[in-house]
């Protein structure tokens, strides 16, 4: 089979899979419905977009700008979370990896797949920006074809870049699993934070080719030097009225087309490049077990009591089914000496951003991982037949999240009171309740781990 | 005395008619469930552990109907499917323990239970590694050793010693074999299995329809 059959197979076949998943139905009609929710009214009091405390007076062009950006900085981890999480996120290896086919044709195939997908959400946000545009703007100055430059521009790239990523780290042995979703944050993080440490260099290429989420150029083009990076995106609130930008002089600035089509081109380049370093799946039973791992194993167990009668019912099920729980979240001794060592951190140093901080991740991690398996569906079929309902194993989990929260918080409770004890609660109630919704309704560990980490970047970084 | 009732049971997906007007009482013993693939025995035991709703008919655990009865049946309950996703990360021990609390069990006592059911079945020695290194037999074994904790009156096995060599399934012939002096034991096979002499009843599925084999 020639590599170019290859690619079309491979497209037509995670295309002919898209197509029967109801979540691309469901990701094609939210996206231009939640749209319209991004785009400020006249008189709104926070704007998703801010400059210099002043909101962009809405012009084609800043609407479509206002739309890609949203998607090409908010919106990339809902894309990551899609992309892996959805109806191509088990592949047959154990039967391609062993034929003769080319790795970068199937890499490449899959890749235009998943840019397809997401192509198809952005036609979606276009037609649905033609009509914010009618809502929003005067009807003599509507500009559709401003309105898709921009927003095709900003987010294309970057959304494609995300496709990119996910076939990499589907690729490589290493970030096929939770530290994948890890580095999809530190990526995003990156990637959202250096190109506005880089907003006051001069127009070109090489400025603008820092710029991922292409968003700063068509911003801060029209401010005076010292101000460019003087914009908040996300919950921004007006304070200074509003403000005239020439997005589009941005957009047709010097080096910026050029580096949105070399984004596009190098992510061509990294799904390809991900065929080229396939790593095979391995046989977890051929793998060596590594020095700590050997060290941490459980060991040979006890000898059976063959005479042990059947188990009775315990005295009290729900308290245990809740110990359960926490003994399957804090799971190993590396977690439990972690656990440890946070608790004990915390009776020397600052609460709210060092010992909670350092919690919420360690439970986040282990929360996480708990949940997706236990919410898989082939696990849940299963435990829906047994004596405890499904919900009251959701119950306990949140109470085992919530005690685990709280023995890690515990010296510092005891040194700073009521402060540390009112946000040990909610942060160890709300998290494995988030969790908990996350993992139930995709069934699945890394799309509550990522919107996770997410927000706990959002309260480490909070005042 | 103990007893499973089915009563006309018809099941459907969609337009297609996979169970029609089955009505059998299950009373502790073994009944043997045969019949080629496809038949619809997976579907009658997926029906029996409450994994799933009849599309008509009605079903009777100690003369109380389900649904009101299905909280005192899955209390006496154990279910070992044909295909679970087991989670790979866990040891099969935790796996066990996870199951056992679920159940509502003394997690002590279960753990206890669950080294003499393995030691039995000849999965002791495995019980701390993690269920990925497990080879297809070995899974096998480990979702019949969850079924059988605790002390259920009704289990439910499909093909429980599928995969499993001739030595490793008579050891869990064994063990089925005590527990239906006291159990029901449904037990799905579609092969003429060694059980079939010790066996209370061996039903034949056929195109959704059941009948004495």
């Amino acid at each position: 089979m020639s590599a170019a059959a290859v690619v079309r197979s491979s497209l037509a076949t995670s295309l002919a899979r898209y197509s029967r998943s109801w979540g691309l139905w469901l990701l094609l009609l939210v996206a231009p419905v939640a749209a319209r929710l991004w785009i400020p009214g006249e008189n709104d009091k926070t704007v998703v977009i801010a400059v210099n405390g002043s909101a962009p007076i809405m012009t084609s062009a800043m609407l479509g700008v206002d739309l890609g950006v949203v998607i090409s900085t908010l919106l990339l981890p809902v894309a990551f979370i899609y992309l892996r999480s959805n109806a191509t996120r088990r592949q047959p290896w154990q039967v391609e990896e062993t034929t003769a086919a080319p790795r970068a044709a199937i890499a490449l195939g899959r890749f235009a797949a998943d840019v397809a997908v997401l192509g198809g959400v952005l036609v979606a946000m276009t037609v649905a920006g033609w009509f914010i545009a009618w809502l929003v703007t005067p009807l003599a100055s509507i500009n559709l074809g401003d309105v898709t430059l921009a927003l095709w521009l900003i987010a294309a790239p970057a959304l494609m870049g995300v496709a990119a990523v996910r076939i990499l780290f589907d690729a490589l042995r290493f970030t096929r699993g939770a530290l994948g979703e890890f580095l999809f944050f530190v990526l995003w993080m990156v990637a959202i934070i250096a190109p506005v440490s880089g907003s006051e260099k001069n127009d070109s290429f090489a400025g603008n080719i820092v710029d991922f989420a292409g968003f700063v150029r068509p911003l801060s083009y029209s401010l005076p030097e010292g101000q460019r990076g003087s914009f908040a995106i996300g919950a921004a609130p007006v304070e200074h009225g509003r403000i005239a930008l020439d997005v589009k002089a941005g957009l047709l600035s010097d080096g910026y087309v050029a580096s949105r089509f070399a984004w596009a081109g190098i992510s061509v380049l990294i799904a390809a490049f991900a065929g080229l370093v396939y790593m095979p799946h391995r046989p977890r039973k051929e793998r060596r077990a590594g020095r700590l791992s050997r060290l941490l194993a459980p060991g040979a167990p006890t000898p059976a009591d063959l005479s042990a009668p059947p188990a009775g019912p315990a005295r009290a099920a729900f308290p245990m089914l809740a110990w359960a729980e926490a003994r399957l979240i804090g799971r190993g001794p590396l977690w439990l000496a972690m656990a440890a060592a946070i608790a004990v951190g915390g009776a020397f140093v600052e609460y709210r951003h060092v010992t909670s901080a350092a919690a919420l991740l360690l439970l986040i991690f282990g929360l996480t991982a708990h949940a997706g398996r236990t919410e898989q569906k082939g696990l849940a079929g299963l435990a829906s037949t047994l004596t405890l309902p499904p919900m009251a194993r959701r119950a306990a989990f949140v109470l085992a999240g919530l005690g685990w929260m709280l023995a890690m918080s515990l010296p510092a409770i005891a040194r700073g009171g009521a402060e540390p004890l009112l946000l040990a609660l909610a942060l160890g109630a709300g998290t494995p309740l988030l969790t908990t919704l996350l993992a139930a309704w995709t069934r699945s560990a890394f799309a509550p781990r990522l919107v996770l980490l997410i927000l706990w970047y959002g309260y480490l970084s909070a005042a | 005395m103990t007893e499973l009732r089915l009563e006309a049971i018809g099941k459907s997906y969609r337009r297609k008619r996979v169970l029609d007007d089955v009505s059998h009482a299950f009373a502790p013993g073994l009944t043997l469930l045969t019949g080629p693939s496809g038949a619809g025995k997976s579907t009658l035991l997926r029906l029996i552990a409450t994994a799933e709703k009849p599309s008509s008919g009605r079903m009777y655990w100690d003369g109380a109907p389900l649904p009101a009865a299905r909280g005192a049946l899955r209390s006496s309950l154990g279910y070992a499917p044909q295909a679970v996703e087991l989670p790979e990360d866990l040891t099969a021990r935790e796996f066990a323990m996870h199951i056992a609390a679920l159940k509502g069990l003394d997690l002590a006592a279960a753990d206890r239970q669950f080294g003499a059911i393995t030691e039995r079945i000849g999965l002791h020695a495995d019980i701390n590694n993690r269920i990925s290194t497990f080879s297809g037999g070995m899974r096998r074994r480990l979702v019949f050793a969850q079924a059988m904790l605790g002390e259920p009156r009704l289990l439910a096995l499909d093909e429980p010693t599928a995969e499993l060599d001739r030595e490793t399934a008579e050891k869990l012939g064994a063990l089925i074999l005590e527990r239906a002096a006291t159990a029901a034991v449904i037990m799905t096979t579609h092969l003429a299995d060694h059980l079939a002499p010790d066996a209370a009843a061996v039903l034949r599925v056929e195109d959704g329809r059941m009948e004495a084999a």
